[in-house]
């Protein structure tokens, strides 16, 4: 099954956020950016959404959103499906595991689990990651 | 198993397009290829974990790499590194 990726933010910051992936990779991704703006109620992106979910039937879709309990989040929700699944609290990092790993042989449920560990190890307090390193406790 | 220092020389040392660059040839390997660094050891096909070793310019690590291709894959690995990752002409 192909994996493909949306991603719906608050304004622009979906759209940054792959911007910036793809300076890393050198590469033009196909993830498909919805913007939720700050004088809409979702109606339109949604029929987007849904339009673009009814082309796409065939993939498994991760929809990428950047905050549990905003609106591109409570908006997703309404997609979630067998082969739709929601990743809420999206960062640089958790894009780029998604990106290099979506081609790779692994099941889609794999996958959603190293995209959100892989987010979730992006965030750092420095002086206790450092406190780690001294003491060998830190994982990579 | 083939193992190589290799002293960094490109001016941004191992950040995100570089570590982009090195786990996207490492992958091109059917070896385990690892970097160690300060005590640490990452899978040089992970681009958010070759970022963890913070290396910088100036600093020495160790490409270990084992498999049918270790060989190709240390000598690939560490022409990149001298390449200074063909961002700096």
């Amino acid at each position: 099954m192909k994996i493909k990726g949306v991603i719906i933010t608050h304004g622009e910051l979906g759209k940054a956020i792959i911007d910036v992936a793809d300076g890393i990779l050198e590469q033009k991704s196909e993830i498909e950016c919805f913007r939720f703006g700050w004088d809409e109620d979702g109606t339109l992106i949604e029929k987007q959404i849904r339009k673009y979910l009814n082309a796409n039937k065939d993939s498994g879709i991760i929809i990428f959103t950047d905050m549990f309990g905003g609106s591109p989040a409570n908006l997703s929700l309404r997609f979630n499906s067998p082969n739709v699944e929601i990743i809420t609290g999206i960062n640089l990092p958790g894009i780029l595991k998604f990106l290099t790993y979506k081609e790779k042989k692994i099941s889609f449920k794999e996958l959603l689990k190293i995209i959100r560990d892989g987010a979730r190890d992006g965030i750092s307090i420095i002086s206790e990651y450092l406190g780690d390193r001294k003491n060998g406790k830190r994982k990579n | 198993m083939e193992k190589e220092k290799i002293n960094i020389t490109n001016k941004l040392g191992l950040h995100a397009r570089a570590a982009a660059k090195l786990s996207h040839l490492a992958n091109n390997f059917s070896s385990n290829i690892f970097l160690l660094f300060n005590g640490d050891r990452v899978n040089a096909k992970s681009l958010l974990g070759i970022l963890t070793l913070a290396a910088s310019v100036g600093n020495d690590i160790i490409i270990e790499a084992d498999g049918d291709d270790e060989s190709e894959a240390v000598s690939g690995i560490k022409d990149l590194f001298e390449r200074k990752f063909d961002e700096e002409s």
